[in-house]
This record gives C-alpha cells, structure tokens and sequence, in this order.
C-alpha cells in the first residue's frame, strides 16, 4: 500500500487537496507503469494512499510523479511549490532463484565432468577439483515475483585462496539465465599461479530484492602450473591485528653446566691412597730402628739444628722464601759443618 | 627602544597562557581542538557530538576549512591539540593549512579525527593516505550491502554495521548494543602498515559501487576488507581516527533507531553515540594512555642499583606503569607486561607479576654470559600507547677469588702435595741424626 502525507512548507495540516500518481517511470523499461492514479483520502491517519497495485507492477527502482492539485472547495489562497514532486522508490519483492548448478568443463569441447546442483539459500559442502585447462561454470536463473528475467546489482563469486587471497568474478546475466563461465587457462597468471583449496561464495543482492543472499558454496581444488619466474608475486594479506600484539614466549637462560666432577668419595679414597705411602714410610722408619740419637746436646748447636729444621718447615710453607733461602744456607752451613766435624771426630778417633 | 621592549614583553605575556593550555606529559588529554568544517551548518547537524566534547572539557575552535587565517602554529608553537576536519569536498584548505602541515601536525604527536562523506575530496583522499588509509578511487562510489543495510533505507546504502574491533581500551568497557548507522565511502587499508586497524568493518556482503549505475567489472573493495572507520596510532603515540561517513556523527543517525535486515532486533536508538563518544574519549587520550616510571633493578637483599651484575647474581626488577584515567593518573593492571634481558638477542624474557598499585616487579638470575646488557620493556597492546623503556647494565665473569677456594675433587692432589712435604721434614731428622 502506499500512504502519501501532504503538508505545509512548516508542517501544518493543509485544506483539502487532490493527490495523484502521475506516473510511475521504471528505470529499466520506458513508460510509465501506472498513470494518473488518484490516491484517496483517508481522515483518520491524514493520508493518501493508493491500496492496490496494477497487475505488472513488478520489482525494481521506480521514479513516482506526484501530481498536488487544490481542490476546487479550496477558498484560500494556497500555493503549491511544485507541481510535480518526483521521488525515486524501490519496489521490493522475493527474487525466485532456480537451476543453480556449478559445473567443472573439459577443455575446449566443453564436455562435463562434475556437476553439483546447489542449493543458494543456505551454504553448501560441494567439492570439486579441476586443473588449468579445465574450466568452471556457474549458472542460475533469476525471476521476479511476475516471472520476468531479474538483473541483480550484485552478483559476485569471489574464490579465496587459502593464503586469503581473493578474486571476484561477476555472474553476467543475458537472456533468460545468469552464468559465469571461469576459462582456468586465460585466469592462470590472474590467480598467481597459486594452486591449493579456493573457498567458492556468491553474492547475489539488489536494493528490489528482499532476500539477497550470501552463500559458502564449497570449495575447489585447483591445480595450476608451477609460477615462472617473471611472473607477479601475490599481494601481501594484512596481519591479524588482535596477533600483532600479546606476550612473546618466555625465555630462561640455561646456564653452561659445570663438568662433571667424580663423587666426593671418590677423591677421599684416592686421598687415602696417597696418605698411604707416608704412613709406611713412617712404618718402615720404625722398623729399621731409626733414631734420632745424634742430636746436638750442646746449646748452641741444638738451637741452630732446630732453627735449621725450623727453616726447612716453614720454607715447606712457602712463605718469605727469599729470605729463608738466606738464613738457611746460614744456619745450615753452620749445623751441617758441626755435623761433619763431629763425624770428623769419631773417623779419626 | 622602551615601547619595543614593552610590546614584546606584552606579547610574550599574551603567549604565556596559550602556552600552559595544552597537553603535557603529566596532563595527556588534549585540550584545544580545531574543528575544519566545509558549511558552517555543521555545527547544528552535529551539535550533539561537538556539545558532548565540550561537556567533556574540550574547548573547541570551529572554522571554515577555507578561512584565510588558518594556522596550526604561531612562532613555532602549535595552537591546538587535536584536529577535527569535517570537510570532506573541501579541495584546498586556507591559510597556512595543507596536507603536508597536516602531517606534520600529527608527526608532533597530536591527535586528528578526519571524515569523508558520500564524496571525498583529493586533499582528503591525500591526508588518508599517509595515514595508511586507501579510499575508494571511484569517486561515485559508496558502500552498498544488500544483507547488512538498515531496513529504514530504499538503497541499501545506508549500512547497519555491528563488526567492531574488541578492545575496551577504543571502544569503552560497554558493549554497544546497536548496530552503527553508516552512509558513505569505503576504504581499505595498507597491508603493510601494521598502525592501522579496523574499528568497524563491513559485512562480507558489502561492496563499493556506484548505486545508481550497473557494474561493469568486479569492484575493487568488496567483503570485510572494507573498512569503514579505522584508526592509526603512530609511533609517537600520535591518534587518528579515519571515517568515511560524515553523517555517522551527524545528531539524525545519533537519534535515529535502527533494525538490521534480516534480524528481528529492533533497537530504539542506534549505536551511533556511544560509538563516537568513546572513539573521540581513545583519540583524545581520556582512556589507554601509559606512563612507565623509571625502571629499578637490584640485587636480592640490597637496595641500591649497583653498577654492574656478576654473573649468576639474583637479581630483582621493578617497573611502575600508571595510565591516564582522563582526569588523574591510576594504576595500571595488567598480567602481559614482560621485562627482556637483552644483549643482541633476549637472554631472558620474564612476565611481569603486579601487585595491582602500578608496581611490576619480577626477579632472575642473570645469565652466565658477561657483556653489556639492557633491561628492555616494550610493551603494546591494541589500543594502549607503547611503552617502550631501557636501561643499560654491564655483566662482569666471576673474579679470579670468587671461585670455589678448594675443590673436593683435587684432594687427592694437595695430600700428595702435603706428605710430601712432611715425609721430607721427617727424613731431614732421621737422615742428620740417626746413628
């Protein structure tokens, strides 16, 4: 139904007019579909309004062409700003889809090799697969409501590769049906030499049409010839921006483990060992019956030889070695040479 | 000589007010915005969007985009804080303004908001693109979507949208119900330039095209790589917001209500508001702006900072992070904030535990590779400035008395060393004084 509201330039209520369709223009046909139609007034609501109509009013853009006359009660001086008002309306309707079938082509004859029947309304699994010499068909058709052929504004079929590069097509349609024929061996360089799973949409919308539609079709397999060299690298995919930012991976050093040293044990056994020749030592010593007889009694010599065997320990120190080296070679040249007169002593006696 | 002097000191006192009213580090939110407008009727179409920045302290300044006086520094000063251009058929700017002062404006680490409308000028297109936006290059063309439009509108190009970025730092802690109302052109953005983001998207059903005219051949900008309002943040912390549609803030789409086709929502008021009112809170740097302190490192059980590490030290480190509230400085919670001990590459890269007043704070032990390092935290997250913050330290080996002083293993050794020297001692007796 159409409802018209007439009112002043300030948006009063006016008096009594004659409102009448003129004419509505389509934008594809010539001429007017309906003319001079005369709306009706209706007091309650303080509109015009036409109820019903004619039997090809079909979907799709048209231009009204209102036509305000005063009516002949008017007595006021009333002034109307146009004389006609053209406002552009859609008419909106269901489009009718039927036969949609996606098909993969052999080569030039054109034989068939796989044909699905889709179903647009909701999203399909088809599978296909083709290779570069093969070609893809897609064809359906598109009603109005009255049956006539239907020219969608859009009418997409986008393949996405999995690298998420996309290529859209347009479905053109002529005649009675809409069909897009995809001849693989002129779109190779188009599609980056890029073979893999193409994920298969089509967009069929309009601004008369009520159930524009969007649907996954299913995928295709395409194998296409390896890139030469020359041939363009495919665009750059933006990246995702919620995995631009967010935490990296933590990092812990590990740190250079030491060598592997034997067990604690091991070195006190082996300590042990070593300790052992002493021990006999000393063992053996007693044995052959040593004894420290012949040590000086005499003062003067016994404190030199303690001196010297003083020395001799505390250069086993390490310590002020220089030093000791000196007063040893002196103290020692004296006890040894008292050593030697006493041995002189006792072989000439 | 005296009326020189006094007339520059005049002016120098005039200067100084101008001065203390903009942004600083320690008061982030812009202060003077300059609104470009191509019909001064702007003002009045979109009064409820200027009025809700004015509530919010912002002292706005509204001019004809082709004012002869426009100037956005005097005497190496820049007069406003952010910049508003609402002008999207103006050609040329006035005064001293162009696109390349307009990026040079942006360059100084302030803020933009620049729309276009059903038709963008070139200058416009211009200023996008060194923002990393791409407008359509069709200039007739609009965004068109026959499965997402508002059911209000004949030619589907006034478009419902409800594809919003998720991030509470750009559009508020609120979830906005409604869809947005938007009519206008599209834009993609740069892959390569990784400032940029989508605020709204399309549907994947939309497309750029001209409504009034059949295609011919496949549009360049289809599906959700349209953007319809993104937003860059430059290195410089630095915030644009990019539109195609002027009238999204216009008060009719603010007021209007709004059913998506297709769903059996129906929503009293759009979207539309509350959208603009937060973007315009995240672009002038009411909410996600950071501010690190210095960062504080140590060793366990000391408080100074020394002025090198030993290897294999335990170490503790700290950092403070605040974020701008719009009015005061509060504590910034969050559980991704990561500290690198870096010399080259990463050595160590440690997650940041807080205790939920703006401390963050993680201790390690340092590697066992001496050199020159640095304590390293670059921080970024959607919608927050980046922090980006270090500090040198150098990492000497172990001295030569730092090792262990005897080694268990080479007990062995220093016994043999020992008997030696005492069998040697006990044979100096017995060898002098046996008899």
């Amino acid at each position: 139904m159409l409802a018209v509201k007439v009112s002043t330039v300030l948006g009063s209520k006016t008096a009594a007019l004659n409102v009448k369709l003129a004419q509505a223009l389509s934008s594809g046909s010539k001429g007017s579909v309906i003319n001079n139609q005369e709306l009706k007034f209706d007091a309650d609501s303080a509109t015009y309004f036409l109820d019903s109509f004619p039997e090809n009013f079909d979907v799709g853009k048209y231009t009204f062409v209102f036509e305000i006359l005063l009516d002949e009660s008017a007595q006021e001086k009333l002034y109307i700003t146009e004389a006609q008002t053209k406002i552009p309306i859609a008419a909106t309707g269901a489009i009718s889809i039927e036969n949609a079938e996606i098909a993969v082509l052999d080569g030039d004859v054109g034989s068939v090799e796989s044909q699905k029947k889709l179903d647009l309304t909701k999203d399909g699994a088809v599978s296909l697969s083709a290779n570069h010499l093969q070609k893809l068909r897609l064809s359906y058709q598109l009603n109005t409501p009255l049956g006539h052929v239907f020219k969608p504004h859009q009418a997409f079929l986008k393949l996405k590769h999995e690298s998420q590069v996309e290529h859209i097509f347009l479905v053109k349609t002529s005649g009675k049906k809409s069909e897009l024929v995809l001849d693989f061996l002129g779109l190779v360089e188009k599609l980056y030499y890029l073979s893999g799973k193409y994920e298969i949409q089509l967009t069929i919308g309009d601004a008369s049409m009520e159930n524009s539609l969007l649907s996954n079709i299913g995928h295709i397999e395409l194998d296409l010839p390896e890139r030469p060299e020359k041939a363009a690298q495919p665009p750059v995919q933006p990246t995702d921006p919620y995995s631009r930012y967010g935490p990296k991976a933590e990092i812990s050093h590990i740190f250079r483990v030491p060598e592997k040293l034997p067990a604690k044990q091991l070195s006190l056994v082996f300590l042990g060992l070593i300790v052992l020749p002493f021990i006999a030592f000393l063992i053996g010593l007693t044995r052959l019956g040593v004894n420290i007889k012949s040590f000086p009694s005499s003062v003067g010599a016994a404190t030199s030889a303690l001196l010297f065997h003083g020395g001799i320990g505390a250069v086993l120190n390490i310590k002020a070695l220089s030093l000791l080296g000196v007063f040893l070679s002196f103290v020692g040249h004296s006890t040894l040479s008292h050593l030697a007169s006493a041995s002189n002593k006792l072989k000439s006696a | 000589m005296m009326n020189l002097s006094r007339s520059v000191a005049l002016i120098s006192l005039f200067l100084l007010p101008l001065l203390s009213f903009s942004f600083s580090v320690d008061n982030p939110t812009d202060r003077r915005v300059l609104v470009l407008l191509d019909d001064l009727s702007l003002k009045s179409s979109h009064s409820i969007f200027f009025t809700t920045l004015k509530s919010r302290g912002f002292d706005l300044d509204f001019k004809l985009a082709d004012d002869s006086k426009l100037a956005l520094q005097r005497y190496g000063q820049y007069l406003y804080d952010g910049l508003i251009v609402f002008a999207p058929s103006t050609e040329r700017f006035g005064g001293s303004l162009d696109s390349k002062s307009i990026a040079d404006f942006v360059d100084s680490g302030r803020d933009l908001i620049l729309s276009a409308d059903t038709s963008a000028s070139d200058l416009i297109r211009g200023i996008a693109l060194e923002c990393g936006v791409d407008f359509d290059e069709d200039s007739s063309a609009m965004v068109i979507d026959h499965s997402s439009f508002s059911v209000s509108d004949g030619d589907h190009t006034l478009i419902a949208a409800d594809d919003l970025v998720k991030s509470d730092a750009i559009l508020g802690k609120t979830k906005i119900e409604a869809p947005v109302l938007f009519r206008g052109v599209a834009h993609s953005l740069n892959p390569t330039n990784n400032l940029v983001l989508k605020v709204l998207s399309a549907s994947p059903s939309a497309y750029s095209a001209n409504p009034s005219s059949k295609l011919s051949s496949p549009p360049q900008l289809t599906g959700s790589a349209i953007s319809l309002v993104s937003v860059m943040q430059a290195r410089n912390n630095a915030r644009v917001v990019i539109s195609g549609s002027l009238q999204l803030f216009s008060d009719r789409l603010f007021r209007s209500g709004v059913q998506k086709a297709g769903s059996p929502n129906k929503y009293e008021k759009s979207g539309n508001e509350q959208f603009a009112t937060e973007l315009s809170k995240w672009v002038f740097h009411e909410r996600g702006h950071l501010k690190a302190g210095s960062l504080v490192h140590h060793r366990v059980g000391e408080t100074d900072e020394p002025a090198i590490y030993r290897i294999k030290d335990d170490l503790e480190f700290s950092v403070e992070i605040l974020e701008w509230s719009g009015k005061s400085w509060e504590p910034y919670v969050a559980d991704d904030v990561q500290v690198q001990f870096y010399m080259m590459s990463p050595y160590v890269l440690k997650t940041l535990s807080t205790d939920k007043k703006g401390m963050f704070h993680t201790s390690f032990k340092v590697p066992d590779v001496y050199g020159v390092f640095q304590f390293k935290v670059e921080y970024g997250k959607l919608g927050y400035t980046t922090l980006s913050l270090s500090k040198q330290i150098p990492v000497r080996p172990y001295r030569h008395n730092e090792y262990e002083r005897f080694i268990p293993t080479a007990y062995p050794y220093y016994g043999a060393c020992f008997t030696t020297m005492a069998g040697f001692f006990v044979f100096s007796f017995v060898y002098l004084y046996h008899k």
